[in-house]
């Protein structure tokens, strides 16, 4: 089930990222390779020689929504750089404005830090003659924009994850120490005899006195102090219990059920370490939702498990009435 | 409902103090030696650490392609309106799928969702929530009917499932009524 969700996840966004990408090829959406006309206003100082000038880009909002097909308006002037490099007049925009779409995406895609402006061509006839000029600019092209998206993210997430999960060292240590002293204290012990008699309607197939009911409670009541590690052990031991009062040999008995269903709802009043670990102190409020709500869920599992096993194909497979009858 | 907010506010200043203080002080009255256990238990979160790394990697870069890739916005567009009939925000839907099948995955998505809409926001707590409220049921039954060779499992699945899918919808509901 798993291995189709993770494949599926991959194989989607792949799909997606071609369509989306496909899609804008066929339409043109950035107009790559076009000139697209704009007006620079210099200032009164400009020299030809200067390696950088600060100009005001002009973009006609008609021609604008024209050209790219779009509805965007873009603001009335944007604050530029005209430079000078060895293949001529590059304009430079947009790092401390937003541009509109789809200027803003053709940035984001040549952008190699945040913040990098939109960079042009100027025609290499550019030679300005008056303090306002209008030319044309290119554009470098947006070819697979979202398939560059998607190798980008794999490795950035790939990234993010080892260094998060390093980041929880510290807290899970301190969780896992503290969870250690209140299992080594027996806080789960000294609980267990006042659990019993709740648990005893949920489990009417075990005899009185008999150890099952025991590791029941205490695997249960590791799972409500978030002893994960206690939890499991304690859980097969309860279930190796249980197998001795099965009249069968492979198949489950309603208690075995009902344990598990316990078990994967059971009522949470420590929220599991690695949660603690990756939501702070935000796991002070947490914790009463957690609790609500697997108060809840622990009532629909025992009512699920109490239910189904009154069907008819339940009762037919269930290993207790066969050996009685 | 406010008082019970404001009640809510006032006790949760006390639940990681008390589990801090409590701990060890329980500890201590039953005979523990409690620096060394503690020193014992804390070993353990290397381990922990370390050993959730591959299950991060394969989900948070499954799911981060799946973002970068506009397919989440469209899924969850294009789900909007059946979850908002059953009042569930569709941002909370990866969640309620990886749950019951992986709980380092799981925490993966909550580091995602944190990433993506912030530590704040009402459908990261509901996450935060759907992790700690249900268990990964395929595992659990898995390993607890593996230990005895139960093969017929009969109704386990089913209750599990149910009990999970109650679990994530209260999450919602819980959420949405304490804090939202």
């Amino acid at each position: 089930m798993l291995n189709y969700i993770w494949a599926g996840l991959i194989v989607f966004s792949m799909l997606f990222a071609l369509a989306t990408d496909f899609s804008e090829i066929l339409k043109d959406r950035f107009r790559n390779q076009e000139p697209f006309p704009v007006t620079l206003q210099l200032p009164d100082s400009y020299n030809a020689q200067d390696r950088r000038t600060e100009v005001q880009v002009v973009m006609d909002s008609g021609t604008y929504q024209h050209f790219f097909g779009t509805q965007e308006r873009p603001a009335a002037s944007y604050a530029g750089v005209l430079v000078q490099t060895q293949d001529g007049s590059q304009l430079q925009f947009g790092s401390n404005t937003t541009l509109p779409e789809p200027l803003l995406t053709m940035q984001a895609y040549h952008a190699r830090n945040d913040g990098d402006p939109l960079r042009a061509t100027l025609p290499p006839a550019f030679r300005p003659d008056s303090s306002v000029v209008t030319t044309t600019v290119q554009f470098a092209p947006v070819r697979f924009r979202k398939l560059k998206d998607i190798g980008q993210a794999a490795l950035d997430f790939a990234e993010t994850a080892a260094s998060l999960a390093l980041g929880l060292i510290g807290v899970l240590a301190l969780f896992l120490g503290m969870l250690k002293i209140a299992e080594a204290a027996g806080i789960i012990h000294s609980l267990s005899r006042f659990v019993q008699p709740i648990l005893r309607p949920l489990f009417p197939e075990i005899p009185k006195d008999h150890p099952a009911l025991a590791m029941i409670s205490l695997n249960l009541l590791a799972n409500v102090f978030g002893l994960g590690n206690a939890a499991t052990p304690l859980g097969i031991k309860a279930m190796e219990e249980l197998q001795t009062l099965n009249p069968s040999e492979d198949t489950a008995t309603n208690s075995m059920v009902m344990l598990l269903a316990l078990n994967t709802s059971s009522v949470q009043l420590v929220p599991p370490v690695l949660l603690v670990a990756i939501m702070g102190l935000q796991i002070n409020q947490l914790v009463f939702s957690i609790t609500l709500a697997t108060l809840f869920s622990t009532i629909a599992g025992i009512l699920a498990a109490k239910f189904l096993s009154r069907t008819r194909r339940n009762r037919a497979s269930d290993p207790m009435l066969n050996a009685a009858s | 409902m406010d008082t019970v907010r404001d009640i809510i506010s006032v006790l949760s200043a006390f639940v990681i103090p008390l589990l801090l203080i409590g701990f060890p002080l329980y500890g201590l009255i039953k005979g523990v030696r409690v620096y060394e256990v503690f020193v014992e238990g804390a070993k353990e979160g290397f381990k922990v650490a370390v050993t959730i790394i591959p299950y991060l990697v394969a989900i948070l870069f499954a799911i981060g392609m799946f973002r970068a890739s506009g397919a989440m916005d469209f899924l969850i567009a294009a789900l909007d309106p059946v979850m908002s009939f059953i009042g569930i925000p569709s941002e909370v839907l990866p969640m309620g799928l990886i749950r019951p099948l992986t709980g380092s995955g799981s925490a993966a998505i909550v580091l995602d969702m944190i990433n993506q809409y912030g530590e704040d926001a009402l459908v990261v707590k509901m996450a935060a929530t759907m992790f700690g409220s249900t268990e990964t049921t395929f595992y659990v039954i898995a390993v607890y009917f593996g230990a005895v060779n139960i093969r017929n499992t009969r109704h386990a699945v089913p209750a599990g499932l149910i009990a999970d899918f109650v679990g994530l919808l209260a999450s919602v509901y819980v959420v949405r009524l304490l804090f939202g």
